[in-house]
């Protein structure tokens, strides 16, 4: 039985970060960016719990639900600007956001 | 717990939500018109804000006063701001109004959110624990997610709303993750706590990541190198009162939870990486300024200028003086009419027109020599004329930055930057006058008429830019005062 640690919720954590962030920067479709952006949310909400866990404090708990309501609001807007896009354009991807140049 | 405390917010959530139900049994030809209710509420907030019973303890030299477990405090500063963004609140509504025609639907909406993003601001001026900070940012964000793509139905619009939503969400989530780091270390998330332990805690590795995210999320208010890529495009695409709106309060409510981080909360991170602050500044001057110089659309233009403001605005930031705390404030104040005068008048020349380039200036000089007028005080102020509030702003920067050189010479360097970058800002700002009164392929030289409202808005912004710019002492002291506690 291996004992798992405050170490192993923030590898976790940070591994879901980086991996949103790399959804962000690599993907092309607006909604597979907007999925890796809550990821990192997300992992931020597993470090907040665990830390809070760990050093005893309600604190961080708090935060997460405020994270995770902001969050929601977040994505009712979002997902109504996808949807606003496509349509008007038909598709969600980056490259059609490129009307403003110089 | 002294909920009284907050009443000048409470009184603007009332407005907005009542906004929002009065409009369903409005006419809707009436109702472009609540957007003056709206401005008149926000007028009477800032009237009350001089004499609440509430605050007296503040106006009898009392330096702070808390509620919400030290969540959120009211202290000069915190005032000086928040009537800061409601005098730019009220002037974007009457721009609002103006800008009905534009906007097809929603319109009690679109006011409705300015009050909310209002809201969020005043909050972020107040904040101290982080939160706070980060649902007063969020107020703000989202609000402005919907605001700057509000006329939908232009694909520019539209894809200024998703940008800004897709980089948002991204510096969210780094400011979010960088508490997250910030709360671990320190098993707090209140300013004062996390301030009593910073020389402890500023061996932690853990803590100093944290810190860095945190300020990576502010800098993206700001519209600071690196995290500047958004402001063009959102500039350009948003509507026009949004636009002002977004480059007036958004990027002051940036520099007060800035301020209130770096002085409250983190001091020790700044003294830990000395030039951070000062290369972002560099930087950013410098990229704004040059940038600008091909642009011919003029929300684009202004866009690069931001980027070169907050600068500006962020040397004052690295000073870390009292005299550098000043400075930013009344720079910002000194901003607000610039920006806002300019919106004014771009918003009205753009009426009716496809695009907003700036051979649409040519021959303003005789179409309205008032738009002319207030547009060029405004190119003055942000070059830095003297006697316009930009060069007192300017001015007091600089020195701030050359009181702290003797001590590191990389101050001196940024004065120099900063020089450079304002002469090559006085080039591309200069283009804009040139097309005011020089160009000579003016097809159209009817006269442009211009509504009360309007007429308005222009002559308190002339008139704020004067006034700052000949007699700025009364401005400073306020300021001077009210950074008071950032330097106990």
């Amino acid at each position: 039985m291996i004992h798992v640690g405050l170490e192993h919720y923030l590898t976790v954590s940070i591994l879901l970060f980086c991996l949103g962030l790399l959804g962000t920067i690599t993907r092309r479709s607006l909604l597979v960016i907007y999925m890796s952006l809550e990821l990192m949310l997300n992992a931020a909400n597993l470090a907040l719990v665990s830390f809070s866990r760990f050093n005893k404090s309600l604190d961080g708990q708090v935060m997460v639900f405020f994270i995770v309501t902001v969050a929601a609001a977040e994505v009712a807007v979002g997902l109504a600007l996808i949807v606003a896009l496509y349509r008007k354009r038909q598709t969600a991807h980056v490259e059609d956001l490129t009307t403003m140049k110089l | 717990m002294n909920a009284s405390l907050m009443i000048l917010e409470i009184i603007v959530g009332i407005a907005a939500l009542g906004l929002l139900l009065v409009d369903l049994w409005m006419p809707v030809s009436q109702k472009k018109f609540l957007g003056y209710a709206a401005a008149a509420v926000l007028g009477i907030v800032l009237i009350y804000s001089f004499y609440a019973p509430q605050f007296s303890g503040l106006f009898n030299g009392q330096t702070q006063l808390f509620a919400f477990g030290n969540m959120y405090v009211l202290d000069p500063l915190a005032l000086y701001f928040k009537r800061f963004f409601l005098v730019a609140a009220i002037i974007v509504l009457f721009m609002a109004v103006e800008f009905a025609d534009r906007i097809d639907t929603g319109i009690s909406e679109f006011y409705a959110l300015i009050l909310f993003a209002l809201l969020g601001m005043m909050y972020a001026a107040s904040a101290n624990d982080f939160v706070m900070v980060f649902v007063s940012l969020e107020l703000i964000t989202v609000t402005f997610y919907v605001l700057t793509s509000y006329q939908r139905a232009k694909q520019a619009s539209l894809e200024a709303g998703i940008k800004y939503l897709i980089l948002g969400a991204l510096s969210s989530a780094v400011l979010v993750f960088g508490i997250a780091l910030v709360f671990g270390v320190s098993g707090t998330t209140s300013f004062p706590r996390i301030l009593a332990q910073n020389q402890t805690l500023i061996g932690s590795p853990i803590f100093l990541l944290g810190s860095l995210m945190v300020l990576c999320g502010i800098a993206f208010k700001i519209a600071a190198f690196p995290f500047q890529s958004w402001a063009p495009d959102v500039y350009q695409g948003s509507p026009g009162p949004v636009t002002a709106f977004l480059a007036v309060g958004s990027k002051a409510a940036g520099f007060v939870l800035l301020l209130r981080i770096l002085f409250g909360s983190l001091p020790d991170v700044v003294t830990h990486w000395p030039h951070v602050l000062i290369i972002i500044s560099g930087i950013s001057i410098l990229y704004g300024n040059l940038c600008a110089i091909p642009q011919r659309n003029l929300k684009r233009l202004l866009g690069y200028s931001s980027i070169s403001n907050a600068g500006y605005i962020l040397l004052g930031v690295a000073a870390l003086s009292r005299e550098g705390d000043v400075a930013v404030l009344y720079y910002l104040l000194g901003y607000l009419f610039t920006v806002l005068g300019a919106f004014a008048v771009i918003n009205r020349i753009t009426r009716g027109q496809e695009n907003e380039d700036i051979s649409l200036l040519a021959g303003l000089y005789q179409r309205s020599p008032l738009l002319a007028l207030c547009l060029t005080l405004s190119m003055a102020s942000l070059v830095g004329v003297p006697s316009v509030a930009g060069f007192m702003g300017k001015f007091l920067l600089v020195m701030a930055a050359i009181q702290k050189g003797a001590g590191d010479p990389a101050y001196y360097i940024l004065v120099f930057i900063t020089i450079a970058g304002v002469g090559i800002s006085a080039y591309y700002y200069f283009g804009v006058v040139r097309a005011i009164y020089f160009s000579k392929n003016a097809t159209d030289l009817s006269p442009i008429p211009i509504s009360l409202p309007t007429r308005m808005i222009i002559y308190v912004c002339m008139a704020g830019m004067i006034y700052l710019g000949l007699f700025p002492q009364a401005f400073i002291s306020l300021a001077s005062n009210a950074v008071k506690v950032l330097h106990g």
